[in-house]
């Protein structure tokens, strides 16, 4: 009797324990499930819905399937051509010029001084200024005859012949082919504005990794006979490379998205000087309502940034995770 | 006499580490403090050619404190203030900025903040506590869908957009943004989620799990409230951006009632083109609460964008 109760109390604790470690492997998969679902249903799904929109072309009666012909009517569109090398000019100063001031600043800051904190609090106020705001700021700031500096900008004792006024003036004339370059007083203010909303945050990843560069490394290489350049470029660098390039990619992908920016600051002008890829995919899609194209130029637009990602971890050599 | 020498040079360098700072300082927040001064100037002092920095000058003199002819002419336009006996205050906000839009991106922002901060944080602790397979593949997957631009993604959810407008059950767009914000921020709240979770030992559970506490107990009682700095900081992070966002609000919400405030902020451009003085100070009005949101509690966001990014 007693036994046969023992038995029973054994085997519901088993039952337990097993419904226990059920639960337990199963606990992962419903805890990570809502998150997967939101991703597919708002990141995964769009995008091959835009990947069949690009395919399609839309009729009265409906969408209707086209093949590739999206894609080479975007190809003959002397816009698109033009608006690749735009987005080459815009990219290339951008992200370059921000990994230098804010690896600059980042070094600046990782020294033992006072008012880091202050310091670190000021550099960061444009990141919390919204894209569209940062464009307008600037706007405003060089509106013609009106802004503050473009009272500066335009006095021609200053800036011969005729001082300049940056969202009006007509691009220089290009040095190479129809590549656009020198780029636009425009496209000038754009990388800019585009800077100056970056760089905190590039700013803050360099310090960070700077920060885990163990300090007896420094000063061992100090010791040694290493000036300070040495110390940056042998053993700062490389150590933190993994972070450059994380910060690279977060600048390819901020750059790539950044029209709202565009849309407030110069909506493209002067001419179409600052009409990078996203903001020809915009203007296609909800100014002109060619949504097929502009679902073509989207997956070109994911193509490119893909190819900068894979091709920066190409270079750099460095393993992701 | 040698550590002397040392320390003058050691002097003039942090010195030199300063000028540098501040002028880069100077640089991120000179703009803002021009917006600031344009949003207080009237009309006239606005269109003088050439312009002037501070509106300060008297016939005589080029600057004199006393005289200066600040207006808060764009302020009063912004907010919309009309005197109105039946209100508690005795007046009322109309202002579209601040009685449409401001309201919307509140909800907006709060909702999307704290249904990521309640998936991260289950995903997150799901993806430091336990080896499941595919976890790996998984955790990467998450990080790589944000490399796909979000212009590409919104074409198709424009689409989307259109189609559910005409499902026999129309969701609303409201819905639809707040979902499409879930998803655009989710990714890496789930990595700074999961960062702030590995650096929770584990030995803690496992104390809590001998003594007789549950798994779900262990999590409830020991995790959460050491994982709380950070899921506050995923909210602080989310929020802010979800206030910033501005190409999901104006192109996936059909009416403009519904809109968040970067699109009233667009809108409110276009109606005063000329009067810089007002969107100087419309934008002021909107950029002042997420920046001082900022300043409150920076340390939260910098140890959420150090987790999110470096170690992810």
């Amino acid at each position: 009797m007693e036994q046969s109760l023992r038995r029973l109390q054994t085997q519901k604790l088993l039952q337990r324990m097993q419904a226990r470690k059920l639960f337990q492997n199963s606990l992962p998969f419903w805890l990570i499930l809502p998150t997967v679902l939101v991703i597919l249903i708002v990141q995964v799904y769009p995008t091959i819905y835009t990947a069949w929109l690009s395919l399609q072309q839309r009729q009265p009666a409906g969408w209707i399937f086209v093949g590739l012909e999206n894609f080479e009517r975007l190809f003959r569109n002397s816009l698109f051509t033009e608006s690749i090398g735009h987005t080459i000019v815009f990219l290339v100063s951008y992200v370059i010029l921000t990994l230098v001031l804010g690896f600059f600043t980042a070094y600046l800051l990782s020294r033992k001084i006072r008012f880091v904190g202050l310091y670190l609090s000021l550099i960061f106020i444009p990141w919390v200024i919204s894209t569209i705001i940062s464009g307008l700021v600037f706007r405003l700031l060089v509106v013609p005859d009106y802004g503050i500096l473009a009272g500066i900008l335009e006095n021609p004792s200053l800036f011969p012949p005729d001082g300049i006024s940056v969202l009006t003036d007509a691009p220089p004339a290009r040095l190479f082919g129809s590549f656009p370059f020198p780029p636009s007083f425009g496209m000038v203010l754009l990388i800019i504005v585009s800077i100056w909303r970056a760089l905190p945050f590039t700013a803050l990843l360099i310090l960070a990794s700077i920060q885990m560069v163990s300090q007896e490394v420094v000063e061992s290489s100090r010791i040694d006979g290493a000036n300070g350049w040495q110390i940056i470029r042998l053993i700062i660098i490389p150590i933190i490379l993994p972070t450059l390039v994380v910060t690279i990619f977060n600048l390819i992908l901020s750059g790539m998205n950044g029209v709202a920016t565009i849309i407030s600051l110069t909506s493209g002008g002067p001419g179409t000087s600052t009409q990078i890829v996203s903001y020809l995919l915009y203007s296609l899609g909800w100014g002109q309502i060619q949504f097929s194209q502009a679902a073509a130029l989207g997956l070109i637009i994911a193509a490119i940034n893909w190819l900068l990602i894979l091709g920066t971890l190409r270079i750099t050599k460095v393993e992701k995770g | 006499m040698r550590n002397i020498l040392k320390g003058i040079k050691k002097r003039t360098n942090n010195l030199f580490i300063h000028i540098a700072l501040i002028a880069i300082c100077l640089f991120c927040i000179l703009p803002i403090i021009g917006i600031g001064i344009i949003s207080l100037k009237d009309l006239a002092d606005i269109r003088r050619i050439p312009p002037v920095l501070f509106p300060c000058d008297t016939p005589t003199e080029s600057f004199n404190i006393s005289a200066c002819r600040w207006s808060w002419e764009g302020y009063r336009l912004v907010f919309g203030l009309k005197s109105n006996p039946d209100s508690l205050l005795g007046f009322s906000l109309t202002g579209n900025i601040v009685s449409i839009y401001i309201y919307n991106t509140v909800l907006y922002a709060t909702s999307t903040s704290l249904v990521v901060v309640f998936l991260a944080a289950a995903s997150g602790y799901a993806f430091s506590r336990f080896r499941f397979r595919g976890h790996r593949a998984l955790l990467t997957g998450i990080l790589a869908i944000t490399g796909v631009p979000f212009l590409t993604n919104l074409v198709g959810l424009y689409q989307m957009g259109i189609t559910l407008r005409k499902l026999p059950f129309p969701i609303d767009d409201r819905i639809f943004l707040v979902l499409v914000y879930m998803g655009l921020f989710l990714p890496l709240s789930v990595w700074i989620a999961k960062g702030f979770f590995d650096a929770i030992p584990r030995d803690l559970e496992d104390a809590a799990l001998i003594d007789g506490c549950s798994q779900f107990g262990a999590l409830i009682r020991i995790i959460m409230p050491l994982a709380l700095p950070g899921l506050i900081a995923i909210f602080l992070l989310t929020f802010v951006n979800v206030w910033n966002e501005f190409m999901a609000g104006y192109l996936l919400v059909a009416k403009n009632e519904y809109k968040p405030v970067m699109f009233g902020l667009y809108d409110f451009m276009g109606q005063n083109y000329m009067n810089i003085q007002v969107v100087a100070a419309a934008c002021m009005v909107i950029a002042i609460p997420v920046v001082l949101m900022f300043l409150f509690f920076r340390n939260r966001f910098f140890s959420a964008m150090v987790e999110g990014s470096i170690k992810g």
